[in-house]
């Protein structure tokens, strides 16, 4: 009998005996692991919609009265020594409304009483791809709007401000149940393995007295612990898997879900939060090893 | 008083070894003895005389509060970790509370002293098999130890002990709850593990066992050894 036939009898032993605890152990890592890996999911398609929405940003630069050549030079060089950006284009009067009125398409008749020239020329600044975050963008707009002849800066103000602070929010939910997920997993397992040494303490006594070394003894609750770290976030991300499909099923078709391409977890991140929950497993099995296992 | 061993090769040597229980109860007072391999031992006593106080310094479940012990040119009482595992596997000890795992069948309480030095299934298998038979204990290979009597349990505990076939065997009172024919089975297991080269020290305040034996008796009376020649003093 090798040592870890032997071992493995134990962890085998050991799980059959305490099964209740293990599996309270085993759910609430599972949900740990489903309920951070689900936000983190969230998260990461959010980042990739952001990214999205920062290549089609736009900054429309209302002005007062249509540039003629030289100050359509001067504002571009205004414009470029605040930063680089990836295009500009001037809007005359009768492009805005060639463009409205495209944008009217069957509607377009109410417009036929209307002036040619009843819409502001602009600029339309596109920032250049590094321009990420709300404060970059605004600070790019605030200098807009002081440029000479300006009525007012556009960029959809309103929705990427509330856009960054919801996906600020998310980042914090992920911090909070990843914190969650390194408490469960690692006082959750403590405590099991805890019960279990009390629970066996006359055996472990014995094991020491019959000669058994201190990694026979300690090796199948470190085992154990790195079991739960496995099933654990193994059950954990294929019920996140589950409820993606079915989410991606029952809300297929037109909306929010074919606007943007979502996409679960790739497999680097899906491996790194097995190895992380097993980790943290394994150290919540060693700390109560540690404290309780008089060897 | 050192008492002369028998034989040339020493399992164990204790030299002025006291043990002191806090506050001040004192088990054992400056004993000192040679016990060679291959010996049997009886070391006899009234309750409370210090027996299973000097069967727990040798297996070190206890460390002396003075002296030297020796077990196969080892200090047992200073050794720690795989060292004193190892050691342990080649002592085999029945203890006065048995320590009998009650949740397991008899057959897996005698493996587990097997399963520690990584012995075969088969071999396991076959050795608990053998001893059950030798001590009448065929038919509850499978019964859970918990539900054994207390003369059926001391003979598993005393399976478990010789089970892995030690070179130092230490019991503890092994007949206290037996009958007649039963002691003579015991006793006959425990001739032939001794025949088999096994160094045995028997605890015990039983006349029977220790009465007309042609190896060493010595008794311990409060903490203090004193030589005896099959149960006689001298």
């Amino acid at each position: 009998m090798n040592f870890w036939f032997t071992v493995f009898r134990q962890v085998g032993r050991n799980l059959r005996q305490t099964w209740p605890s293990q599996l309270m152990t085993l759910l609430t890592v599972t949900l740990s692991v489903l309920i951070f890996a689900f936000f983190y999911l969230v998260y990461t398609n959010m980042l990739t919609i952001g990214d999205k929405l920062g290549d089609d940003l736009r900054l429309i630069v209302y002005l007062e009265e249509e540039p003629g050549p030289e100050m359509q030079q001067q504002l571009l060089r205004k414009i470029t020594s605040f930063d680089e950006v990836e295009a500009i284009h001037f809007i005359s009067r009768t492009q805005a409304y060639d463009r409205f009125s495209q944008q009217m398409s069957r509607n377009r008749d109410v417009l036929e009483d209307m002036p040619r020239d009843f819409l502001p020329a602009s600029i339309e600044v596109v920032p250049l791809k590094t321009l990420r975050g709300l404060k970059q963008i605004k600070l790019f707009s605030e200098y807009l709007a002081k440029l000479p002849g300006t009525i007012k800066v556009q960029y959809g103000k309103d929705w990427i401000e509330r856009f960054y602070s919801f996906t600020n929010l998310l980042s914090i939910v992920v911090f909070l149940s990843g914190s969650l997920l390194i408490l469960t997993a690692v006082f959750m397992v403590a405590y099991t393995i805890r019960l279990t040494i009390m629970g066996r303490q006359a055996e472990l006594e014995l094991l020491k007295l019959v000669g058994a070394t201190n990694n026979y003894i300690r090796t199948p609750f470190l085992l154990e612990g790195l079991v739960q770290g496995l099933l654990g976030s193994a059950l954990g991300l294929l019920a996140l898997y589950l409820l993606f499909d079915w989410i991606k099923d029952r809300f297929s078709g037109p909306g929010l879900f074919n606007l943007f391409e979502f996409t679960f977890l790739p497999v680097q991140t899906f491996l790194a939060i097995v190895l992380v929950s097993i980790l943290l497993c394994t150290v919540g099995s060693f700390t109560s090893i540690q404290k309780y296992l008089r060897i | 008083m050192i008492l002369q061993q028998p034989e040339t090769d020493t399992m164990i040597e204790m030299i002025k070894v006291s043990k002191i229980y806090p506050p001040d109860v004192t088990a054992l007072s400056d004993v000192s003895v040679t016990i060679g391999r291959g010996e049997m031992f009886f070391v006899i006593g009234m309750s409370g005389a210090g027996k299973t106080t000097l069967l727990k310094l040798l297996c070190s479940m206890e460390t002396p509060t003075n002296g030297l012990i020796e077990v196969a040119g080892k200090p047992i009482h200073k050794m720690k970790g795989s060292a004193l595992a190892r050691l342990r596997q080649k002592i085999g000890v029945a203890y006065q509370d048995f320590k009998l795992l009650d949740d397991r069948t008899t057959a897996e309480n005698i493996a587990i002293s097997m399963e520690v030095s990584y012995k075969k299934p088969d071999i396991i298998r076959k050795r608990v098999i053998d001893l059950l038979e030798q001590l009448n204990l065929s038919d509850k290979h499978d019964t859970i130890t918990g539900e054994l009597s207390r003369g059926e349990q001391q003979r598993v505990a005393l399976a478990r002990a010789v089970a892995n076939s030690p070179t130092l065997i230490l019991v503890d009172e092994p007949t206290g709850n037996l009958d007649a024919i039963t002691t003579e089975r015991v006793m006959k297991l425990l001739n032939k593990c001794n025949t088999s080269g096994a160094t045995v020290i028997i605890a015990t305040h039983d006349g029977s066992i220790y009465r007309n034996t042609p190896h060493r008796v010595m008794e311990l009376s409060r903490g203090r050894m004193h030589a005896m020649h099959g149960g006689e003093s001298v």
